[in-house]
């Protein structure tokens, strides 16, 4: 039943938008049928396989940004959560940093690393820090006092402590953080290619909108829109395993 | 101690100020990469003067009060049927899930081929960019509602309106301004972004214009505008969320 309605959904809106861009506004400057749209998407990945050096481009830009904000948000959110004192002087900064918008740095940020990928990697490490650190930051904060008591009644020293409870009591925060980043890494990408950059998937959608290309502009917002799908269900998946003992945990 | 927190947090921006200042005053002959806050404080002054920097944020603000409030009214109305109605959940669920995975800058160019440069596009990709976020977290507050609450509505014999108006809003209300919260920043984001596409006033605009003519001390004065109504516009509602919402726990940030 509930597949069902959402069947119909997709497959009704599909068919409106065919008959809206073959019946009514039928300009290829505006709107193209969803059939044009699938048809290119076809060409681009079997045909004329164009897709794929966009696709690698922004894959490693979109990783390295990833990997790098683990590397460091991780960390320092322990690190606040566990000392008071780092937490008070570190904090107007990073608040300050949080609520900027990401997209007022890339301008700055290419006047210091260059066009290069460099720049594209921070500025996809910027969009994709903060929900990654805060959730290691809280998940560390909320770690159950029972938890730590009974650690405390085994004589666990300080970093057998940290290992053994604190450490896997916030693995599902730090999980639910990376999926959060998933999507704004993924916006931090089309930024970072935005400003200055001769391939990857972002370069591509704004190529198209500049040239009025239509059903490439299409194929590349909906390349965005399956990978974000995909890596928010991978890390959803990935989450179910690593912490079997929680059932659901959502942090919208 | 909240007061030592304060302390330190304050000590922590003067320092960060002071030692940037004078490393980039001895280390940088040319203001170009990082220029020292004073000469950022100039530029600021000067714009503020010339009465440019007051058109930049009249445009920027106007655009985005305007996105903002279309949002949260659509947003709460659409969020509400979602919550009550499970049809109505599973019809939008697919298009709502498509829509909030494309990252708001891809979906720039569409906007301005179908809607052109003007006030009406900035509005849109502020929706766009805000209305799912209130949408999915008002749902969840109707759907989450206790039972019990509804159950007193029964006994009360509150009319269907009076049950929507008493009982399921204000038992949403929580969500709803987390949805707004949330909305907020990508709000600012979705307004950035817009100006900075085409536009010919606002603090995207300034953005674009001084990193195109290179002038460092104007981009920053940009950048900490943008932290500053970042900040301000953050601090504000949660402000809002503990005197409307006084019982809900928030995170730190």
């Amino acid at each position: 039943m509930k597949g069902a309605l959402k069947l119909i959904s997709i497959l009704s809106g599909l068919v409106l938008w065919h008959l809206v861009a073959t019946r009514v506004v039928n300009d290829s400057s505006l709107l193209v049928s969803p059939l044009v749209v699938i048809a290119k998407g076809y060409e681009m990945m079997f045909v004329t396989a164009e897709l794929y050096p966009h696709l690698v481009a922004s894959s490693w830009i979109f990783l390295y940004g990833m990997l790098i904000a683990a590397l460091v948000g991780v960390p320092l959110g322990f690190l606040m959560a566990l000392s008071p004192v780092t937490r008070d002087y570190v904090n107007p900064w990073m608040t300050a940093l949080y609520t900027t918008p990401r997209i007022a740095f890339a301008p700055v940020l290419l006047l210091w690393l260059g066009i290069d990928i460099a720049s594209k990697i921070a500025i996809v490490f910027l969009g994709c820090v903060f929900p990654i650190l805060i959730n290691s930051f809280y998940g560390m904060r909320v770690v159950s006092r029972e938890f730590v008591e009974v650690g405390r009644s085994f004589r666990l020293s300080g970093v057998a402590l940290f290992v053994k409870i604190l450490l896997p009591a916030s693995v599902p925060f730090i999980l639910a953080g990376l999926r959060l980043a998933v999507g704004r890494g993924l916006t931090g990408v089309a930024i970072a290619e935005w400003f200055g950059a001769t391939e990857g998937l972002g370069y591509l959608i704004f190529f198209a909108g500049q040239t009025f290309n239509i059903p490439i502009l299409f194929v590349g917002v909906a390349v965005f829109a399956i990978l974000g799908i995909f890596g928010f269900q991978i890390l959803k998946i990935i989450e179910n395993l690593a912490t079997p003992w929680r059932k659901e945990f959502e942090t919208k | 101690m909240p007061g030592q927190a304060l302390r330190r947090g304050c000590l922590s921006i003067a320092g960060g100020l002071l030692l940037w200042e004078i490393l980039t005053r001895l280390l940088l002959e040319n203001e170009l990469l990082i220029p020292p806050p004073t000469s950022v404080l100039r530029s600021l002054w000067k714009l503020t003067l010339s009465g440019e920097l007051n058109r930049h944020l009249s445009a920027t603000l106007f655009e985005f009060v305007c996105g903002f409030s279309t949002a949260c009214i659509v947003g709460i109305l659409l969020g509400y049927l979602m919550g009550r109605y499970r049809w109505f959940d599973d019809l939008m669920d697919p298009w709502i899930a498509t829509l909030y995975s494309i990252p708001v800058i891809a979906f720039v160019p569409f906007i301005i081929i179908w809607f052109g440069i003007g006030l009406f596009s900035k509005i849109i990709v502020v929706f766009k960019i805000t209305a799912v976020a209130i949408m999915l977290n008002t749902a969840a507050g109707i759907k989450t509602i206790d039972p019990v609450w509804l159950e007193l509505s029964n006994s009360l014999r509150l009319s269907p309106w009076e049950t929507t108006y008493k009982i399921r809003l204000p038992a949403a209300l929580p969500y709803i301004i987390t949805g707004m919260r949330l909305g907020v920043g990508r709000a600012l984001l979705g307004v950035i972004v817009a100006e900075l596409m085409a536009a010919n006033a606002g603090l995207g605009y300034l953005l674009r214009d001084a990193s195109e003519t290179w002038d460092s001390p104007k981009l920053f004065v940009a950048v900490v505008l943008l932290a500053a109504m970042g900040v301000g516009s953050f601090i504000l509602i949660r402000k809002g969320e503990q005197k409307l919402a006084p019982w809900r726990e928030t995170a730190e940030w």
